[in-house]
């Protein structure tokens, strides 16, 4: 039996137990599925304690709503779907400090940035910067590199359907690039001192 | 910035490890949801003949309103008789004071049937 297969077996045969009344059955699908939801809440706001509190609640919300999963769907659709709920209206209401997309400054001086520690920080700040796009276009960004670039998954989790993902997709990726101009040339240039000195060795 | 390049650094996250508590913080505030007594839910079944009744007070209300507006300018135009508006208004004021007198009905009925339905007192 694969990964996934037996995680669902294992998801239903939980679910199962604490409709039947047994609440400690929770704590298989919190093991199971804590690393994802942390992960995708962390996606969401980059502050670790919060993405915890977020995920927290999304635990709680499924808990009290776990009688409502119908088993169309997998478990684990579900409970995605549920969280991206909880994250949104928890953002909406309290929103990540961020700064406006036109106010995030492509860093300069590529040829001095050509160490590991500086093309980190430079990818952060790519990486924060999605945050600063409108929720619309972030959203789908978040999701679809959490689901590993999987647009149906990413569809099914927002309820939206796979081409309005798609259209949303691109015009996020068309702000970012917009925002960062040189950012391709520079890791091309980085790439290519990083072979060089690879041969040199 | 090509597309390859951003899915290389959004898609290469590094993986946030929960904190060692975090399943059983989880845990807690489930075990503490269980415990708790369930939120009362509202009693439709005693509720909707009371709202079925004032609807339709109200309803009745401003149909029987717009009926006799309709027929009072009807028979305005045809008979072309002009009544003061001093004389109109004692008219009007009695079509809302008949819907406030049903809605109050309504709802003193539908609390006194609540509360003997629930037998809270």
């Amino acid at each position: 039996m694969s990964t996934t297969a037996k995680s669902a077996t294992d998801d239903l045969a939980d679910v199962e137990r604490v409709l039947s009344g047994d609440a400690a059955a929770f704590e298989g699908i919190v093991r199971r599925w804590q690393g994802p939801l942390v992960n995708m809440a962390w996606r969401y706001c980059r502050d670790r304690a919060r993405a915890e509190e977020l995920a927290q609640e999304a635990f709680v919300r499924a808990w009290r709503g776990l009688g409502q999963w119908r088993r169309e769907s997998s478990f684990s659709t579900w409970l995605f779907a549920l969280a991206a709920n909880v994250f949104r209206s928890d953002l909406k209401r309290v929103p990540t400090v961020n700064i406006p997309i036109d106010d995030i400054v492509e860093p300069s001086q590529p040829a001095s940035q050509a160490d590991e520690l500086q093309r980190k920080l430079r990818y952060e700040v790519v990486r924060r910067a999605v945050l600063a796009l409108p929720l619309r276009y972030r959203e789908p960004v978040l999701l679809f590199y959490f689901h590993e670039m999987d647009v149906a998954a990413t569809a099914r989790t927002m309820g939206l359907a796979e081409g309005t993902v798609k259209a949303r997709l691109s015009r996020a990726r068309e702000l970012l690039r917009r925002r960062f101009p040189h950012l391709a040339d520079e890791h091309a240039a980085m790439e290519l001192s990083a072979s060089t000195t690879g041969k040199e060795a | 910035m090509k597309d390859e390049l951003l899915d290389r650094i959004l898609g290469t996250e590094e993986e946030l490890v929960p904190s060692s508590g975090f399943a059983a913080s989880v845990m807690e505030r489930i075990r503490e949801e269980a415990v708790a007594p369930r939120p009362i839910p509202f009693p439709w079944k005693q509720a909707v003949p009371g709202i079925v009744l004032a609807v339709g007070v109200f309803g009745w209300g401003a149909v029987e309103l717009t009926r006799q507006v309709v027929s009072a300018a009807h028979h305005a135009s045809s008979i072309s008789l002009h009544f003061p508006a001093s004389m109109l208004r004692p008219v009007e004021g009695i079509g809302w004071v008949a819907i406030a007198l049903g809605a109050s009905l309504a709802s003193w009925l539908l609390s006194r049937f609540m509360i003997a339905d629930s037998r809270l007192l």
